[in-house]
């Protein structure tokens, strides 16, 4: 059953190989609080060594701290797997070696499925904010060892894993196939055959990471930003929506993803659209909403 | 199973909210979301975009829908026993569903049919029903 723990002074971390499991794609080093199935809080630091952090990873570090509430609630019987993500809103960008404080307010927690909030902060600085967020929990014997879990989460809720085993994730293997300049790209992602994260999420599926391919889409639409003049300079991405992964994708797979200008309506939140979507076959297994607008303005 | 009629007049009146809530979450044109359309053969729904639609549908109508409510609902006080064996839907678990999906088709419901196919038969107007349950239960209080 779920714990309450209100962790004292960190005792001596637990340090892990540099690659696989609880390393590869583990992005909480310590659960420091947890509040019956209301409230969760938790430390990462990013390794000073890794020159690529995807900001999607600061939102799969709240995802897998919501998990790990979902996890212990049921005895590590099911696990939030599949996610939907209403409402990211990118604040600002983590760097190596800052170490992310994570916060997430648990909506409600079943058997199928959880709902969650959550924020990241380094410092007093607000990095990112999740809102809407749901979980689908499934079978989790069909992912992973609930045994290997459980003994995961005490470590977690004790001493902790000393921060830096995560040795980065390769970039996107993203090929362009078709390019309609400014309003457009269509590209192929070739999901590697063998990857150290393949080894966390998960060892008994192995399932391609929603937030990688949430990457690969982000870096098109950066792309296609990019060919138009009048916003080539100075636009980041500060809000995605409707984040949905329909399917899971697996290990040597190719996907299509695409990237394409939209028209914002009068209630969308920024100025500038960028549709993306991800297709296996010709079934769309994943979308999202990212929004871009001015750096100055969310770094003001 | 005894329940109050849900009026045709009832369903048209929540449908157009919820026809845009779906073809939101499905990322398809209000136009598909027919009332009778299956949301998974005719519109390939997937769980996740069940599981997105009845939040979604929660929001647009300020109502709580636990998850897994139909099929909780349709068994009511049968126990599990009764309404499946191994997987399938018994005799009077399909004689319950029947009932309770009173708006799909009779030959839509093809035996033996598997408790984890039962959300193959969903339409909108499934939903739309989901919709004016929860909304009852709530102003009973």
């Amino acid at each position: 059953m779920i714990l309450n723990i209100k962790a004292a002074a960190p005792p001596e971390a637990v340090t892990l190989p540099k690659s696989g499991r609880f390393s590869a794609f583990s992005f909480v080093d310590r659960i420091v609080l947890i509040d019956g199935v209301k409230l969760a809080k938790g430390v990462y630091t990013i390794p000073e060594q890794v020159s690529y952090f995807p900001v999607s990873l600061v939102a799969e570090a709240l995802g897998q701290l919501a998990a790990w509430v979902a996890m212990s609630n049921c005895d590590f019987a099911r696990r939030p797997v599949a996610a939907l993500a209403g409402d990211t809103r990118i604040h600002a960008y983590p760097l190596p070696g800052d170490t992310l404080d994570l916060h997430v307010d648990i909506d409600s927690c079943d058997r199928d499925s959880i709902a969650y909030r959550g924020r990241a902060y380094v410092g007093d600085r607000l990095i990112l904010e999740l809102l809407d967020t749901l979980g689908s929990n499934l079978d989790i014997e069909i992912f992973d060892d609930p045994k290997a879990l459980a003994e995961d989460f005490a470590l977690l809720v004790g001493a902790g894993r000393a921060p830096g085993c995560f040795s980065g994730v390769p970039l996107p293997a993203v090929c362009v196939t078709e390019r309609q300049t400014a309003l457009r790209i269509d590209a192929s992602l070739d999901v590697p055959d063998e990857a150290d994260y393949f080894h966390d999420h998960f060892p008994r599926r192995p399932v391609f990471p929603a937030t990688l391919l949430l990457d690969a889409q982000l870096q098109l639409a950066q792309s296609l930003i990019a060919e138009m003049p009048e916003f080539a300079q100075g636009l980041q991405v500060t809000r995605i929506t409707n984040v949905k992964v329909r399917a899971f994708t697996s290990p040597g797979a190719t996907l299509g993803i695409f990237a394409e200008v939209a028209t914002p309506g009068e209630a969308d939140p920024e100025p500038v659209l960028i549709k993306v979507g991800a297709l296996a076959g010709s079934r769309t297994i994943a979308a999202a909403k990212i929004y871009f607008a001015p750096k100055a303005r969310e770094n003001a | 199973m005894a329940e109050a009629v849900i009026s045709k007049e009832e369903i048209m009146a929540v449908f157009p909210t919820v026809q845009n809530t779906m073809a939101d979450a499905l990322g398809c044109d209000v136009d598909d979301i027919k009332l009778d359309v299956s949301l998974i053969e005719g519109l390939d729904a997937e769980s996740i975009d069940f599981l997105d639609m009845v939040f979604r549908l929660e929001r647009a109508f300020k109502i709580k829908v636990p998850r897994g409510k139909i099929i909780e609902d349709v068994r009511g006080d049968m126990a599990v026993e009764d309404f499946e064996q191994n997987g399938v839907v018994t005799d009077k678990g399909l004689a319950r569903l029947r009932e309770y999906l009173s708006e799909i088709p009779e030959a839509r419901f093809k035996t033996p049919l598997r408790v984890d196919h039962i959300a193959r038969l969903y339409t909108p107007e499934t939903f739309c029903k989901l919709v004016i349950r929860a909304q009852r239960a709530q102003a009973a209080g």
